[in-house]
């Protein structure tokens, strides 16, 4: 260690040159770092239900249809027609837009017995003006179930203006123009934007917003923290400086590598400026607790102490963090995991490296050094009074003295925990992710209420789409779907067929010949609409369906049942396969549990295997695991009591508090060593033990609480509750480690010494 | 001053004569090109209708057309197999016939939506509608170049097209290029026509109708043209229909 600190100081200039320098690299890099805010983008290519509704999404363009909802009293009236026509009218014309189905312009069939007529619902250059035209639109509209609750919602206050994208159209960019455009014409409805290109643009708004807000109050709230605790402008400035180099290497690494800013990983700055300074703010205190004259050796015995310490501290964080990157559904949470370990990693090289180099640089010009250290060391010690006062010293005398009330104390918690954790509900439905004002939650809401929903049900069927058998096979399937509650619309090319075939005066099926399908394809063929249910090739055709309950055990029925029907019914020459956002929820759901497990259970066997190698002794592993295991417990039960759903963010928290929370009890461990040794006494030793290490461990909760704490001024709820529940956690680990460590330092050595007696 | 006044106003009244001769030249130039192109009493003729999509798949149908003035038409498709023998027959008054072999029977199709695609083309059933331009159009001369007069299309009645802006040929009056304009001003199709002259009658040969949003194509290819060979009103009938 000693080598290592020489040569950080032989090559300060070095170190600074390259950390300048790569700091300009990687900001040059993180320049160009693009924000993906689509959520299906991260469903993972190794689930077959997961890979087959991208594929659905993407070749039958369910992804690219956006939806203007416009709400009013009465839909049926002149003045709403109008709107909708000029809403119509203007989308339209925006570049990247395909098509525009609305009311104003939709295609109407009329079949009645001397022929068809094909004509549009209403004339858009004539819009019904009178009370009985009005009316009977009203009533021929509901009495069609092609409209019904599709295009105007069943009270008749609500209807859909679509919009389908030309394919290299950029989604967000033209939801953008669409919204942009539309609320310009100011019109007295209420409006509100759908489907997937408008909530991918919304949710891009929400990342922006959020690293605009959130990253600038994480500087204060740290800047806050930094002066409490040193009082010096070195003592700010240069932790804030090694957080902010952090941050653009790390934002730089995720951009020159090719990936994108997520709607989680959006929040790694916050957090490695919150996690990332405290490792430069142990270093900068270790050199400033020095007694040497000579800055040379004090940098050197600093960095000599601390440097092992710190590694593991940053080593176990890291562990926290990667030990979800293995069990997530999500891509975009193992990315949030292995990028906040590599800024972890960063922040702890650079606290080793680049804060010695300048220290060293600065220091050694400096004639008068110890004036700094005198006036910290007084401010620090006017806090520890306090702090001591209040606080340790009762700890302190309620250990020694009564050692069960502790452990009386902690069994309670660890039980109630057990207790509240049985209520813990999980949640994995998107739109409950957000605040309940945000514009995709509300939208959806609206979808929900007026049109049965919004989440996508797709049924795969693989085989010639022009084979009566086929057809009759997609025909069922669709019939069967239907019967099922939550399901209120489906369409495919087999509904299509069927109604041609009335149109050729043969009843409302699929005709027995295959010529016949061939022909009635005649009528079909260029509509806007076949490239949505079949493919080019005509081997593949969808069902296109909606699911309109958010209800877990309703996703899972749904599932069941779908099954049944497609193992009786698929064959080789008619392949069905169901996919869609109920069955995506049921696997996040499945996962959220399983990956909590298993991320957890790894985590518990890292940091035991490190914490064990570091005091070579595996009981002190797992006496320093225990103050943290105890406040997992208390977790979970603070989650299952306050109702804080396990989602696929929270889901984190155990195995963060985990890495960050272990090392308050690696500080109070090391140090009892220390004491034990030197004054043989185990009350001795516990008393200088929480008397010295209790100010570090409680700033260090205190600043990374407060970090996190940061997170609740996000929008997106479950990144509040994240924040929320890491800083508890760290409250609970720092407490547990202050006291339930101790009470078990205390019994297990006074155990010893009976023994040994 | 006076001769400057003087000069002023000679330019203004040639200006003025200006306009007046071109908004005469306008609407007599496309009087010109409907004339070229609906003149003949009939036609008959093969078509071959090639769609092409973005990334070059091509899709070919042939049929045979015959037409008589320019609100009878019948079309008979001969190729693919699948979809050899349906018929066509459109009347006035926007009454077509769909005959269907496979089902053996016909049926009436009243469409009034005339911005939809014609079976599949890119041609809307507006586009292939055979009634004069100057019936349907405004026309306003804009310029005036070495090959073509370009000529600026306002339609009277109610259309998705804001404008057409059409390039006709200065010797035979027939159009060489459409551009069509959407309510924003902005281009969204194009069809370019190939001619020849078949008996005393200009006839395209091809059209090239490119949808410029999506980038797919429709080529519509003529041949074996005759004209004026004297179809009688019995040969667009029902009964011929199923034949």
């Amino acid at each position: 260690m000693r080598r290592f600190a020489e040569s950080i100081i032989k090559l300060k200039w070095l170190i600074i040159i390259v950390v300048v320098g790569l700091t300009a690299f990687f900001a040059y890099q993180a320049r160009t770092l693009k924000i993906d805010a689509d959520i299906l983008g991260s469903l993972p290519d190794t689930d077959s239900v997961s890979i087959l509704y991208k594929k659905m999404g993407t070749q039958f363009g369910g992804n690219d249809i956006g939806m203007v909802i416009l709400e009013s009293d009465n839909i049926f009236t002149k003045k709403v027609l109008s709107h909708i026509h000029q809403i119509t009218d203007s989308i339209k014309l925006i570049d990247g837009v395909s098509t525009v189905t609305s009311l104003t312009n939709i295609i109407d069939i009329k079949n009645s017995e001397w022929g068809i007529e094909i004509g549009n619902l209403v004339d858009e250059y004539n819009l019904p003006d009178t009370k009985q035209k009005l009316d009977s639109l009203r009533s021929y509209v509901f009495s069609k179930e092609m409209y019904k609750g599709s295009i105007v919602s069943e009270d008749g206050t609500a209807t859909l203006i679509m919009f389908t994208l030309l394919p290299d159209a950029h989604k967000e960019m033209v939801a953008r123009d669409v919204k942009q455009k539309v609320q310009s014409i100011d019109l007295p409805e209420k409006l509100y934007f759908a489907g997937m290109p408008n909530m991918v643009n919304d949710l891009t708004d929400i990342i922006i917003g959020d690293m605009i807000w959130l990253i600038p109050i994480a500087f204060i709230v740290i800047i806050l923290v930094l002066l409490l605790s040193f009082r010096s402008v070195k003592g700010v400035v240069l932790p804030l400086v090694v957080a902010g180099i952090a941050v653009i290497w790390t934002v730089g690494i995720i951009s020159w590598l090719g990936y994108e800013f997520n709607l989680i990983s959006s929040i790694i700055p916050v957090i490695l400026l919150a996690i990332g300074s405290a490792y430069s703010i142990h270093v900068i205190n270790r050199i400033n607790q020095s007694i040497e004259n000579d800055p040379k050796q004090v940098l050197i015995k600093a960095i000599t102490y601390i440097a092992l310490p710190v590694f593991l501290a940053a080593l176990t964080t890291a562990v926290g963090f990667v030990s979800f990157i293995f069990g997530s559904y999500l891509t975009m949470i193992r990315e949030f995991g292995m990028f906040t370990a590599i800024g972890v990693s960063i922040s702890l090289l650079l606290s080793l490296t680049f804060v010695p180099a300048i220290i060293a640089v600065f220091s050694f010009n400096k004639k008068t050094p110890k004036i700094n250290n005198e006036r910290i060391n007084k401010a620090s010690h006017e806090k520890k009074s306090i702090l001591t006062k209040y606080l340790l010293k009762p700890i302190v005398n309620l250990l020694i003295k009564h050692p069960k009330y502790t452990f009386a104390f902690w069994l309670v918690v660890i039980v109630l925990g057990i207790w509240g954790a049985f209520l813990i509900k999980t949640n994995s439905n998107i739109t409950e992710y957000f605040k309940k004002d945000n514009p995709t939650r509300v939208s959806e809401n609206i979808m929900q209420k007026k049109f049965g929903g919004s989440m996508p049900v797709f049924v795969s069927i693989k085989g010639d789409m022009q084979s009566p058998e086929v057809l009759k096979v997609m025909y069922e399937t669709e019939v069967y779907m239907k019967k099922f509650k939550d399901i209120t619309f489906a369409q495919s090319i087999a509904d299509l067929v069927a109604e041609m075939n009335d149109v050729m005066g043969e009843g409302k099926k699929i005709p027995d010949e295959r010529a016949k399908i061939e022909q009635l394809w005649f009528l079909l063929d260029g509509q806007d609409i076949m490239s949505q249910l079949v493919n080019e090739d005509l081997d593949e055709g969808i069902i296109q369906s909606k699911f309109a309950s958010i209800n877990s055990s309703a996703t899972e029925e749904f599932e069941e049942y779908m099954n049944i029907f497609t193992k009786e019914n698929s064959t080789e020459n008619c392949k069905i396969e169901v996919t869609g956002l109920p069955h995506i929820y049921n696997r996040l759901n499945s996962n959220i549990i399983r990956s909590q497990a298993t991320s957890l259970l790894l985590a518990v066997c890292l940091v035991l295997l490190i914490v064990g190698f570091m005091f070579k002794s595996f009981k002190k592993g797992l006496y320093a695991t225990i103050p943290i295991i105890a406040t997992i417990i208390f977790l979970f039960g603070f989650m299952g009591f306050t109702g804080i759903p396990l989602d696929i963010v929270t889901v984190l928290v155990g195995s963060i508090a985990l890495g960050i929370g272990i090392d308050y009890s690696i500080h109070v461990i090391t140090h009892f060593n220390y004491a034990l040794k030197e004054k043989g006494d185990v009350n001795q030793a516990i008393e200088d033990t929480i008397l010295g290490s209790g100010n570090a461990v409680i700033i260090n909760v205190l600043s990374v609480s407060a970090g996190f704490l940061v997170l609740l001024f996000s929008q997106i709820v479950i990144l509040q509750n994240f924040g929320l529940l890491v800083s508890i956690s760290m409250i609970s680990s720092g407490f547990g480690a202050l006291t339930l460590l101790p009470a078990v330092l205390i019994f297990v050595n006074r155990k010893k010494k009976i023994t040994s007696k | 001053m006076k001769k400057m006044t003087f000069s002023l106003l000679v330019s203004s009244v040639l200006l003025l004569a200006g306009t007046y001769v071109n908004a005469q030249d306008a609407s007599t130039i496309l009087k010109k090109m409907d004339n070229v192109m609906f003149s003949s009493k009939d036609m008959v003729g093969k078509q071959k209708v090639v769609l092409i999509s973005k990334n070059g798949n091509k899709e070919t149908r042939e049929s045979t057309i015959k037409q008589k003035g320019t609100e009878k038409r019948l079309m008979r498709f001969t190729s693919p197999a699948s979809q050899a023998g349906i018929s066509v027959l459109s009347l006035p008054n926007d009454v077509m016939y769909l005959y269907l072999p496979a089902f053996g029977k016909e049926r009436r199709i009243a469409s009034s939506a005339k911005n939809q695609k014609f079976a599949g083309t890119d041609f809307s059933y507006d586009d292939m509608e055979s009634k004069s331009y100057s019936n349907k159009y405004t026309p306003k001369l804009l310029k005036i170049e070495t090959n073509v007069f370009v000529i600026e299309l306002t339609p009277k009645a109610s259309s998705d097209y804001s404008k057409l802006i059409i390039y006709i040929n200065k010797v035979n009056f027939y159009p060489e290029l459409i551009e069509y304009y959407d309510k924003g001003g902005k281009k969204v199709k194009e069809a370019k026509y190939i001619f020849k002259k078949v008996g005393n009658y200009w006839s395209a040969t091809e059209i090239q109708m490119t949808d410029l949003k999506t980038n797919h194509k429709t080529k519509m290819q003529m041949s074996e043209v005759k004209y004026d060979t004297g179809l009688t009103d019995d040969e667009f009938s029902l009964r011929k229909l199923k034949d």
